[in-house]
């Protein structure tokens, strides 16, 4: 069943991954809406970065947020599906460990921008994700969010 | 055509200021919007162990105009 995904638990998101010292970013319409972009979606893509480490702290941070994992689905998220859907938590959230378009984690990294401590992928990277999966939904929204891509470099150049 | 096209522009660059005068907050709670989306909420968990696998799921079991649908 959908749930909403408001501010707090966002923050929550957040907060409980920052705590259990977790590498992530923002991606997506919802890292692009981080950035100041308006538009709508339904739920938060996040690019974790794909080792086991990493994994054992997302599966204790989601624990502590609410979501209901199995050893299995534990299993999965230390030992790299690339992309795993969850709705058995309080929020929609998907976990995508090699998105489209972005060479490595480390890369992303290195050119991320910091919203209100939320961690998110630089809107190059969002745009290069969406353009390499060519989803017909991205294809139609794609002139949208280049446009502010451009208003956004200006700003963030001043 | 050209002068739609730059009416359009104009009209997402209004869109954008007016969106950088809200609160993050704010932004973020008008931004999502949440509808039944058909197979896809039906099951509590998926993995898939490539995208390339997760694009061929969704090829045969999501409605077009879902996921990596090619048709609305």
């Amino acid at each position: 069943m959908a749930k909403s995904f408001e501010f707090k638990q966002a923050e929550k998101l957040r907060d409980s991954l920052r705590k259990h010292k977790v590498r992530y970013l923002f991606l997506g319409k919802s890292g692009a809406i981080l950035l100041g972009y308006s538009d709508t979606t339904q739920d938060v893509d996040i690019f974790v970065e794909k080792n086991e480490g990493n994994g054992q702290a997302l599966v204790k941070s989601l624990k502590n947020l609410g979501f209901k994992l199995t050893i299995e689905m534990e299993k999965d998220i230390t030992r790299g599906k690339d992309f795993i859907q969850l709705r058995n938590g309080p929020f929609d959230l998907d976990l995508i460990f090699a998105p489209d378009g972005i060479e490595s984690f480390a890369e992303a990294w290195a050119r991320h921008v910091t919203v209100s401590e939320f961690p998110v992928c630089h809107l190059d990277d969002i745009i290069n994700s969406k353009e390499k999966s060519n989803r017909l939904k991205d294809r139609e929204t794609l002139p949208r969010l280049k446009a502010f891509r451009d208003y956004w470099k200006k700003l963030t150049q001043k | 055509m050209k002068k739609e096209k730059h009416s359009q522009k104009f009209e997402w660059l209004a869109d954008f200021k007016a969106a950088r005068r809200r609160s993050l907050k704010d932004r973020w709670n008008l931004s999502f919007i949440h509808t039944y989306k058909p197979v896809l909420d039906d099951s509590p968990y998926r993995a898939f162990k490539t995208l390339k696998e997760y694009k061929k799921w969704c090829s045969g079991n999501l409605p077009s105009w879902l996921g990596y649908g090619q048709k609305l």
